[in-house]
C-alpha cells in the first residue's frame, strides 16, 4: 500500500509538472447522464477532445451523478489548474453563476444557458435548435405513413422543449403546405405541456415512452432526453424501421450509436462541439469575452444530419423542399413559430 | 458397547470445566449424571460427541483409545446426543427429519423417502416409540418431538445415547412414558447417559449415579442406597433442606379476585373458561395442572399482558381488568415470568439494566427525562448481594450469567420492591438446587410480610411444598381446590384432578 | 454482616475494562474493512485496465481530496453533515429493532417542508426564521416516518416494506409540489422550487477565508445531535425503552413498556433526524429543492449507521469517512481520470465487509485475539 502510493506520488508529481508545462487546461463538468451518453454530454466533450487534438491542450472532466453534485464538482475544480471551465447543461445555470461570481478571474462557459444580464467571465452557449427541429418535423411529416408522429422530453426545460417546439411547428408547416393533417403526439407548444420522463438516465423509460407513442399510432418518434433515447432506438430496432423510426438529437446518432443505424431517420444536430471548441480557442488565444453565442442554421451551430440508411427512401422532392425551408428560415421568410 | 473417559481435563482459559474426570458408560445400563448448572456436564458431553477435544486424558471405546476430531466423529463411533433444545425442521415430516443429512438416495441423488419411512417404522416398532412417520413436526406435542430426536440418533446406529435434561420440557405423564422408553432402550442393550438436576427422576430411572461438581466427579453410587438429601448434598457441597420451612398461613383481606374470567386464545380455542378465584394477603396459592391447560393465559390475564374476553380482575378491590402492565406493576404486582430468556430479561443488557427493566421510570431511579445510572448501579449491586447473584460485576451482560443466577436476578428485581401481590410462574425452572432453596425461601418471606402469592408450576413437588391452598386447572377451568395447610393435601387426588377426573373434590 | 455486604457491593461496582472483543468490533473490524475495500478498489481498477501509476495517483488524490487541504476538509465535512444526521436516526431505529429504509423519503419531505416554510416566511429575521425552518424540517420528517411506525404498531405492516413504499410516494409528492405555482421558481417550467431566503440559510462558516468553502453551520447541528442521540439512547428513560424493545420485544412488553407507542416514537425520532438532514442540506448547501435532491443520502446513511455500529460516535466517524470518500472521489476523477463509480464500489465493499465481521476475521486472522470456544457450559 505504502509502497504503491509512493510510486503514485512520484507519478503524480511528474504528471503534475507536465501539466504545468503544457499550461492550458480545459475542464468540463458534465450533467447527469454521463460523459458517454451518445448525445448531449458526449458531444460537448467532443469539443474538448477536438481542441486537445488541434491545439495540444489538456482536458479533464468531472461527471455529475445528481443535481446536488453541480456545486461540489465546480468547487473541486477551483484549485486554479483549469484555464476554462465548461459546464454542460441548463440545470447547472445557478451553480455556474454562483461559482463565476465567487471566482471572477476564472473563465467559464456554459452550454444551454443564457444569463440576463450577462456575466463578464461566463460565455453562454445557446442554440436555435427549434430551427433544426423544424426541418426534422417537416421531414417526419413527409415520411410518416400513419399520419401520426411523436416526441417526448427529459425535463420540461427550455433547451429540451425548443426541440419539441420546432418539431411541432415543422409538422404544422408541412400540413399547411400539403393540405395534410399529420398530427404530433407528446407536446403542445401553446400549453407548454407534454410527455416527459423526468430524467436523463433511464433507458427503460425511453423504451416505455416510445412504446406508448407507437401504440397510439406514431411511426416516427423524436426523443429529447439524452441517453433515454437509446432505449427508444432499441425498441425501434426490434419493431423494424417500417414500424417505427427514431429521430436523434444533439449528435448524429448514427455515429454515436451505430448499432441502431438502420432506424435513425436523421438527427437534429446541436453543434455543441463546435461552440465548446470555439470557447476554448478564444480562452487560449486571449480573445475570450463573456456574453452569449447562439448557434443557428445560418452559422451551422444547428442542423440536420444526413439520412444515412434512408438516403434513398427520402423522396427527391422532399429533399428539395427541405432545402427550400432551410433557406427560408435563414432569410426569415419562414417563421419558426405558431 | 462401553465407553470410558480416563483422566479427562478441559480448560477454557483459566476456567477448568472438566478436571481429571473418570467416567464409565456400559451397555445395558442407565447412567445418571447429576450436577448443578455450570458443574461441567455439558462440556463432558461435548467431549463425548467430538465437539471439543480434551486437553488431557483419553476416551476409550470398548477398551481402545479413540481420537475425536470433530462433531461428526462421536456419532460415527456410535455415540448420539439428544439435546435439550430440539434440532428439528418444523415443516418437515418425522421421516424427513430423521433422515436429514443421511438421506437414503437412489440413482441421480433421488431421495428415497419410501425407504426412509420403512426404516423409521422399523426402529419405531423395535423400541415401542410410537411416532407417526408422516406427521409434520409442528403438529406433534413436545413429548413426541423428543422421541423423534431419539429416533434420529438410533437411525444413525448409536449404541450410546446421551440425553441432556430430557424431562425439562415434559409433563408428568410424558415423563413416565419417557422413562418407559429409556428402560426399553436399556433392555435392548443400549448405554444411556441421563443428565439432569432433578433428583427424584434420577433415583427412579438410573442404574448407577455419578455426581459432578465444579468439573470433578465427587460421588458415585447406587440409587437404591441413596436418597434425595444425600444426592443434593453431593451436588451442592453442603446440606440442603427440601422441606420449605414455613409457619401456617395467616390469610388476610382479598388481594386478587377473578370473577368469571373467560378467554379465547389466538388459535380460537377456549383458553380460560369461567375462572373464579381469590388470592388473599398472607397466603400462597398454587396452581397445579399439566402444562397447556390455561395456566399461561391465566397469568397473562392477571398481569395485564392480554385482556380477558369476559369477566373481571380485581386487585386490592380495584377493577384492573383493563389496566396496563405498568399500572399493575406500580400498584405493587410482581411478576416472575415463566420463560426468563424469552420474556424476563434482555440478554444483551447489563445486569444493572436488567435489574431495573420494569422500574427504571420510577422516581427512585430517574428524573423527568433521564435515568440516574449511579443510583441504578448501586441498587443492582445491593440486589445482587441480597439474592446471591454470582457475578464479578453488575456491568456484565445478563446473558453471560448461568441459568440459576439469571433467575435469581429476575426474582431479585421482582421481589426487592414494595410488593403486595407476587405472581410467580415456574419460578425455579432450569434452576439448580441451591438457588431453588433460596427462591422458595424468598417467596415464603413475601407471604409472611403480607403479600398474596400465586405460584404456577408444572412441578407438583414445588406446588405441594410452597402452597397453602392448591387449585387444579384442567382445560381452562379450575376443577378442584385443596387445602394444603401443613402439607396435608392428597397428592393422588391432585394428580387425578390434573388428569381431568371429574371426581375432584371441591373442598 | 452488613459491613461485608457493603464491601461486596462495592466490588460489584468496579468498572469493567472495555472488552477487547468490543474494541475489535468497534474499531479494528471497520478499519480493516476500509483497508480491504480500498485494496479491492485497486483490483477493480487494475481489472479495468488502469495502470499502476494512475492507481497510485488516484489514491493520493483520494486522500488529498478528502483531507489534504482546507477546502478538502470543508467538502468532507459538508458531505458528512446530512449522512451523519440521517444515520443517527437510522442507528437509533436499529437499536429499537426497526429497520427503517425510509430515510430517503424523510429527507425529501423534511427538506421540501424547510424550503416551502423558508420562502413563505421570508420576512422573519434570521434568528427566528432559521431555527424555525429547521424545526419544521424535523417535524415533517418525524411525521412522515411516524406513518410507517403507526402502520407497524397498529396493523403489523413491516416497516421495511412501508418505508420503501413511502420513499416512492415521497418522490412523487416532491415532483408534484415542485410544479405548484407557489413552490415553483418564477419563470421556470421545469420542476424546481423557489430559493430559500438568506435569513433561513445555515450560515457559511468559512466564507471569510474563501467564498468557495461551503462548510456551513449544520456542522454544529450535527455535533449537537450526536450528543443528543447518545444521551437519548444511553441516559434517557425513553432510550432505555427503545433499546429494550430492540433487544427483546417480549421482555419489554412484560416489563410494561408500551410497544406500539415505542415503535411510533422511535420511528418519529429517526424521521425527525432524517428531516433535519434534509433541512440542513437545503438550508446549507442546495438553497432550493429539485427532483430527487436527496441524491441517495438516505441510503448512504444506512451504510453509515451500520458502519458506525448504531453508536452515535461511530456514526459520526463513519459519516466523516463517507464524506471524505465523496470529496476525495471527485479529486480522484479530476487528477487521475478514474471514474467516480469506483467510489461507489469502494463504499459498497466497505459495507459488505462491515456486515460480515467474520469474513474480515477470516481474511485477516492476525490482529484478533484467538477465540476460545465459549465459556464452560
Amino acid at each position: 500500500m505504502k509502497f504503491l502510493s509512493k510510486i503514485g506520488l512520484a507519478a503524480a508529481l511528474v504528471a503534475g509538472s507536465m501539466t504545468a508545462a503544457n499550461a492550458f487546461t480545459a475542464c468540463q463538468v458534465t450533467d447527469v447522464g454521463g460523459i458517454d451518453d451518445a448525445g448531449f454530454n458526449q458531444t460537448a466533450w467532443k469539443g474538448v477532445e477536438d481542441a486537445k487534438a488541434a491545439m495540444g491542450i489538456e482536458g479533464r472532466f468531472l461527471e455529475s451523478q445528481a443535481e446536488t453534485d453541480y456545486a461540489a464538482n465546480l468547487n473541486s475544480l477551483n484549485d486554479g489548474s483549469c484555464d476554462i471551465i465548461v459546464t454542460v447543461g441548463f440545470l447547472m445555470g445557478d451553480a455556474t453563476k454562483a461559482a463565476a461570481e465567487a471566482n471572477p478571474n476564472q473563465k467559464y462557459s456554459i452550454v444551454d444557458f443564457a444569463y440576463d444580464p450577462t456575466i463578464p467571465n461566463v460565455l453562454g452557449q445557446v442554440f436555435a435548435t427549434d430551427q433544426a427541429a423544424f426541418l426534422a418535423g417537416y421531414l417526419a411529416a413527409g415520411m410518416s405513413k400513419s399520419g401520426v408522429v411523436g416526441t417526448f422530453g427529459g425535463l420540461n426545460i427550455p433547451p429540451v422543449t425548443a426541440f419539441m417546439d420546432g418539431f411541432v411547428y415543422g409538422v404544422n408547416h408541412y400540413n399547411s403546405q400539403h393540405g395534410t393533417s399529420v398530427s404530433v403526439l407528446g407536446w403542445d407548444p401553446a400549453a407548454k405541456e407534454g410527455l416527459f420522463t423526468n430524467n436523463f438516465e433511464s433507458l427503460d423509460d425511453g423504451r416505455a415512452f416510445a412504446q406508448n407513442l407507437y401504440d397510439e399510432g406514431a411511426d416516427i418518434v423524436m426523443p429529447v432526453a439524452g441517453p433515454v433515447g437509446l432505449g427508444s432506438a432499441a425498441l425501434a430496432s426490434e419493431l423494424g424501421a417500417d414500424a417505427l423510426k427514431i429521430i436523434g438529437v444533439d449528435a448524429d446518432q448514427v455515429a454515436t450509436d451505430p448499432d441502431h443505424e438502420a432506424i435513425y431517420l436523421t438527427s437534429v444536430l446541436k453543434r455543441m462541439d463546435s461552440t465548446v471548441g470555439a470557447a476554448i480557442a478564444a480562452a487560449a488565444d486571449g480573445t475570450f469575452a463573456g456574453g452569449l453565442t447562439v448557434g443557428t442554421l445560418e452559422n451551422d451551430g444547428v442542423g440536420l444530419a444526413p439520412f444515412h440508411a434512408f438516403e434513398d427512401a427520402v423522396p427527391a422532392e422532399l429533399k428539395a423542399e427541405l432545402d427550400a425551408v432551410r433557406a427560408g428560415i435563414i432569410d426569415g421568410s419562414i417563421k419558426v413559430g405558431m | 458397547m462401553d465407553v470410558e473417559l480416563r483422566g479427562v481435563t478441559k480448560r477454557f482459559g483459566p476456567v477448568v470445566a472438566n478436571d481429571k474426570v473418570n467416567l464409565v458408560i456400559r451397555g445395558g445400563e442407565v447412567l445418571g449424571l447429576l450436577g448443578e448448572n455450570g458443574a461441567g456436564k455439558s462440556t463432558m458431553m461435548n467431549i463425548l460427541s467430538g465437539l471439543y477435544s480434551p486437553d488431557e486424558g483419553e476416551i476409550l471405546i470398548d477398551g481402545k483409545p479413540v481420537q475425536f476430531e470433530g462433531p461428526g466423529d462421536g456419532i460415527a463411533a456410535g455415540i448420539g446426543m439428544v439435546h435439550q433444545h430440539f434440532m428439528l425442521v418444523p415443516v418437515f415430516t418425522v421421516a424427513e427429519n430423521v433422515v436429514l443429512g443421511v438421506e437414503p438416495t437412489g440413482k441421480f441423488d433421488y431421495l428415497d423417502l419410501k425407504r426412509a419411512r420403512a426404516q423409521v417404522r422399523a426402529i419405531n416398532d423395535q423400541y415401542g416409540l410410537e411416532v407417526p412417520p408422516d406427521e409434520l413436526i409442528e403438529d406433534l406435542p413436545v413429548g413426541i418431538q423428543q422421541r423423534v430426536e431419539i429416533l434420529k440418533v438410533l437411525f444413525r446406529k448409536a449404541d450410546v445415547l446421551i440425553l441432556d435434561e430430557p424431562t425439562a420440557v415434559l409433563t408428568p405423564q410424558e415423563v413416565q412414558d419417557f422413562f418407559g422408553i429409556v428402560r426399553a432402550l436399556r433392555d435392548a442393550g443400549k448405554a444411556i447417559v441421563f443428565i439432569t438436576h432433578k433428583l427424584h427422576e434420577i433415583l427412579e430411572v438410573a442404574d448407577r449415579i455419578n455426581v459432578l461438581r465444579q468439573g470433578r466427579i465427587v460421588g458415585e453410587g447406587d440409587p437404591k442406597q441413596l436418597n434425595e438429601e444425600q444426592l443434593a448434598e453431593m451436588m451442592v457441597g453442603r446440606p440442603v433442606t427440601f422441606a420449605v420451612s414455613k409457619s401456617p398461613a395467616q390469610p388476610g383481606e382479598d388481594r386478587l379476585t377473578l370473577t368469571g374470567v373467560s378467554m379465547i386464545s389466538d388459535r380460537g380455542e377456549t383458553a380460560l373458561d369461567n375462572v373464579t378465584m381469590t388470592v388473599r394477603s398472607g397466603e400462597v396459592v398454587g396452581i397445579a395442572g399439566v402444562q397447556g391447560n390455561g395456566q399461561t393465559e391465566l397469568v397473562e390475564v392477571i398481569t395485564g399482558l392480554t385482556r380477558p374476553g369476559r369477566g373481571k380482575v380485581k386487585f386490592d378491590g380495584q377493577d384492573i381488568t383493563r389496566a396496563s402492565v405498568r399500572a399493575r406493576h406500580m400498584a405493587g404486582m410482581a411478576h416472575i415470568p415463566e420463560d426468563r430468556h424469552k420474556s424476563g430479561m434482555v440478554d444483551n443488557f447489563t445486569i444493572a439494566e436488567n435489574m431495573v427493566l420494569n422500574s427504571y421510570y420510577d422516581s427512585e431511579f430517574s428524573g423527568p427525562l433521564s435515568i440516574d445510572w449511579p443510583k441504578v448501579h448501586e441498587t443492582a449491586a445491593r440486589y445482587c448481594v441480597e439474592f446471591d447473584v454470582r457475578t464479578p460485576s453488575v456491568f456484565l451482560r445478563g446473558g453471560s450469567l448461568s441459568g440459576g443466577n439469571q433467575q435469581k436476578m429476575v426474582v431479585a428485581r421482582e421481589l426487592e420492591r414494595q410488593t403486595r401481590l407476587v405472581i410467580a410462574s415456574q419460578p425455579t425452572r432450569g434452576v439448580d438446587v441451591g438457588a431453588i432453596e433460596y427462591i422458595h425461601e424468598r417467596l415464603i418471606r413475601a407471604r409472611d410480610e403480607g403479600d398474596g402469592v400465586l405460584i404456577v408450576s408444572s412441578e407438583l413437588d414445588e406446588i405441594m411444598g410452597l402452597s397453602d391452598r392448591i387449585l387444579v386447572m384442567f382445560e381452562g377451568r379450575i376443577v378442584a381446590e385443596f387445602d394444603n395447610t401443613g402439607g396435608k393435601a392428597d397428592r393422588n387426588a391432585i394428580g387425578l384432578a390434573m388428569a381431568g377426573a371429574t371426581t375432584g373434590a371441591m373442598a | 454482616m452488613s459491613l461485608s455486604n457493603q464491601d461486596l457491593q462495592k466490588a460489584l461496582l468496579r468498572p469493567l475494562g472495555r472488552g477487547r472483543q468490543e474494541f475489535e468490533d468497534l474499531v479494528v473490524v471497520p478499519l480493516i474493512a476500509v483497508v480491504i475495500a480500498l485494496l479491492f478498489g485497486m483490483v477493480v481498477m487494475l481489472a479495468t485496465g488502469v495502470d499502476i501509476g494512475t492507481i497510485g495517483r488516484a489514491f493520493v488524490a483520494l486522500a488529498k481530496g478528502a483531507f489534504g487541504s482546507l477546502n478538502a476538509v470543508s467538502e468532507t465535512l459538508t458531505a458528512a453533515i446530512p449522512v451523519v444526521l440521517a444515520g443517527l436516526g437510522l442507528g437509533l431505529g436499529f437499536r429499537a429493532g426497526l429497520f427503517n429504509i425510509g430515510a430517503e423519503g424523510q429527507i425529501l419531505m423534511g427538506g421540501l417542508a424547510a424550503v416551502i416554510f423558508g420562502f413563505s416566511f421570508d420576512h422573519l429575521p434570521f434568528a427566528i426564521l432559521m431555527p424555525l425552518t429547521l424545526i419544521v424540517a424535523m417535524l415533517v420528517g418525524a411525521a412522515y416516518a411516524a406513518i410507517a411506525g403507526a402502520l407497524r404498531a397498529l396493523t403489523g405492516a413491516h416497516e421495511v416494506i412501508s418505508t420503501i413504499m413511502l420513499n416512492l410516494i415521497s418522490y412523487r409528492i416532491l415532483d408534484y409540489a415542485l410544479r405548484q405555482p407557489f413552490v415553483q421558481k418564477e419563470g421556470r417550467s421545469d420542476p424546481i422550487s423557489k430559493s430559500v431566503p438568506d435569513a433561513a440559510q445555515l450560515p457559511k462558516l468559512l466564507d471569510w477565508i474563501d467564498p468557495n468553502l461551503r462548510l456551513h453551520a449544520g456542522l454544529f447541528l450535527m455535533l449537537a445531535m450526536v450528543l443528543f442521540v447518545w444521551w437519548l439512547l444511553f441516559r434517557s428513560k425513553i432510550g432505555f425503552a427503545f433499546r429494550a424493545s430492540g433487544e427483546n420485544p417480549d421482555a419489554a412488553k412484560y416489563a410494561g413498556m408500551p410497544s406500539g407507542l415505542i415503535i411510533v416514537l422511535a420511528m418519529a425520532t429517526a424521521g425527525g433526524l432524517a428531516g433535519l438532514a434534509g433541512g440542513a442540506q437545503v438550508l446549507g448547501v442546495l438553497e432550493r429543492a429539485s427532483p430527487g435532491f436527496s441524491a441517495g443520502l438516505g441510503f448512504d446513511a444506512i451504510a453509515v449507521a451500520l458502519l458506525g455500529r448504531s453508536h452515535p460516535v461511530g456514526i459520526l466517524f463513519a459519516g466523516i469517512l463517507f464524506g471524505g470518500l465523496e470529496a476525495g472521489g471527485r479529486q480522484m476523477q479530476v487528477d487521475a481520470g478514474v471514474s467516480i463509480d469506483l467510489i461507489g464500489i469502494i463504499q459498497a465493499l466497505i459495507v459488505v465487509f462491515i456486515a460480515a465481521p467474520l469474513l474480515v476475521r477470516a481474511i485477516f486472522p492476525w490482529g484478533f485475539r484467538k477465540d476460545g470456544k465459549g465459556a464452560a457450559e
